[in-house]
C-alpha cells in the first residue's frame, strides 16, 4: 500500500496504517492517531509497512537540495465576514 | 413540498413532470437526502447572507449544504448507527482527498486552496462513521471538510466524533449534524475558502427524545461548551432539527464526554479526562448576542 504514496507530491494521498492515518501535503506528511505493533505476525506486517513509509519520507527530504530550517506557509489572508 | 407527495401526484401528471419539478426546486427548500436527517426534514437557512449560492449534496452515508460563499460545507448530516460504527471499525483504507465534481468550479474548494495554509482539511462528517469502501472515498470529498486547526481537529474534535460513535453504539442510533461558524466581522481566508472561527456538532438521541450540541473554537482548546439546539441555532443562523419539536431543540442533553483517541476504544478501564467541559462560556454567549443582534439589523 504504501509504494504508491509519494511524499510530499500531492494534496490527496491518505494511507491507513493501524488506527494511524497517513495525510500528504505537498509541504508536510501528517501521522495521526496511533497504531500498536503487537508481538505477532500483524504486527510486524504493520511495522514493515510503517517502515516502509518513513524510509519514502526521508529518502524524500533527504533528495531535496535546499531544505529550508522550517517550512514557508502561505499568508492568510483576511476578508469582512460576509455572513455577518 | 416534499417530492414523495409529487410521486403520488404523479398518476394525474406525467412522470417527466414530477420530476422536473422535484429537480428545479432550490436545494433549501426540499431534500434528495431525507435518509440522514432527523425525521427526513434538511436544516433551513434563517441568516439570509448564508443562503445566496447554496447547493445539497447528498452522498451514500452523509449530506451536506454547500455555501458558493465560504465554500465550504454550511452542515454535514449523518444518520449514524451501531451496525454503521462496527462496520467502520475493520476497515483498512486508501483513500484521496478531492474537490467535489457535481458543485460548480466557482463553488467549490480545491486542493490547492488549502496547500500550503497550515490547515487540515477538517472533515465534518468523520470518515471514521463509514461503514464501507465507497462511503468512506465520498467522506474525502471537500465538500465535507473545512479548514481546521490541527490539533483542534486531532485532539478534541476527534474526541467529540468518537463521543458520538459511542452513543450511537449504546443506543443504536443518532443523528449527527455537523458544521461550521463563521462569527465576527472579519475573517480569514486561505485561497478561496473561508476559516471557520467555531466547529459545533449536534447529536439527537431518539431513544432520550432529547438533543444538544458542542461548540468549540477552532484553535488548540481543550475545552468544549455544550448548549442547546435552538441556541446553537440563533448563533449560526441554521435551522437544525426543523423535523423535530420545539421542545426537542430546547431540550439539551447530557452530551458523552469527548475522549482522546489515542488508543482508540482499547483502554475503556482508563477514562481519559483530557477534555474539560467550560460551562456557558462568555464568548460563546456573546457571540450568540452579537449574531442576533446583527440578525436584528436586517431590514
Amino acid at each position: 500500500m504504501t509504494q504508491d504514496f509519494k511524499p510530499y507530491a500531492n494534496e490527496a494521498d491518505v494511507l491507513r496504517i493501524g488506527d494511524l492515518e497517513v495525510e500528504n501535503r505537498v509541504d508536510r506528511v501528517t501521522l495521526t492517531g496511533d497504531v500498536v505493533l503487537t508481538k505477532d505476525r500483524a504486527g510486524l506486517a504493520l511495522a514493515k509497512e510503517l517502515r516502509a513509509l518513513i524510509g519514502r519520507v526521508v529518502m524524500a527530504l533527504e533528495a531535496e537540495k535546499q531544505l529550508p530550517e522550517t517550512v514557508e506557509l502561505k499568508v492568510t489572508g483576511t476578508v469582512k465576514n460576509p455572513f455577518a | 413540498m416534499p417530492c414523495d407527495i409529487l410521486s403520488h401526484m404523479s398518476r394525474f401528471l406525467s412522470l417527466t413532470l414530477s420530476l422536473a419539478a422535484c429537480l428545479a426546486m432550490p436545494a433549501w427548500a426540499t431534500t434528495q437526502c431525507r435518509a440522514q436527517f432527523a425525521a427526513g426534514v434538511a436544516p433551513t437557512i434563517t441568516n439570509p447572507k448564508l443562503m445566496p449560492r447554496t447547493q445539497e449534496v447528498c452522498f451514500e452515508s452523509y449530506a451536506v449544504l454547500n455555501s458558493g460563499i465560504s465554500r465550504t460545507p454550511l452542515y454535514s448530516a449523518e444518520h449514524l448507527t451501531r451496525a454503521n460504527v462496527e462496520a467502520a471499525k475493520t476497515l483498512s483504507r486508501h483513500d484521496s482527498f478531492h474537490p467535489e465534481s457535481s458543485l460548480p468550479p466557482q463553488d467549490r474548494a480545491e486542493l490547492s486552496d488549502y496547500a500550503r495554509s497550515g490547515f487540515d482539511r477538517g472533515h465534518m462528517s468523520p470518515n471514521g462513521d463509514m461503514s464501507n469502501r465507497s462511503a468512506q472515498a465520498e467522506s474525502f470529498s471537500l465538500a465535507n471538510m473545512v479548514p481546521q486547526v490541527h490539533a483542534n481537529n486531532a485532539g478534541i474534535w476527534a474526541g467529540i466524533e468518537g463521543a458520538a460513535r459511542q452513543l450511537a453504539v449504546s443506543e443504536g442510533e443518532v443523528y449527527v449534524v455537523s458544521g461550521p461558524a463563521f462569527i465576527g466581522s472579519d475573517l480569514q481566508r486561505i485561497g478561496n475558502v473561508l476559516v471557520p472561527t467555531h466547529l459545533w456538532k449536534v447529536l439527537y438521541s431518539p431513544a432520550q427524545h432529547r438533543a444538544g450540541a458542542y461548540v468549540i473554537t477552532n484553535d488548540d482548546t481543550r475545552t468544549y461548551s455544550s448548549v442547546t439546539v435552538s441556541a446553537l441555532e440563533k448563533m449560526i443562523g441554521v435551522s437544525l432539527l426543523p423535523g423535530l419539536s420545539q421542545k426537542i431543540r430546547d431540550s439539551g442533553m447530557e452530551l458523552p464526554k469527548p475522549a482522546s483517541q489515542r488508543g482508540g476504544n482499547r483502554r475503556k478501564s482508563q477514562p481519559v479526562d483530557e477534555f474539560a467541559l467550560r460551562d456557558f462560556s462568555r464568548t460563546i454567549i456573546s457571540a450568540i448576542t452579537r449574531a442576533s443582534q446583527h440578525r436584528g439589523n436586517q431590514p
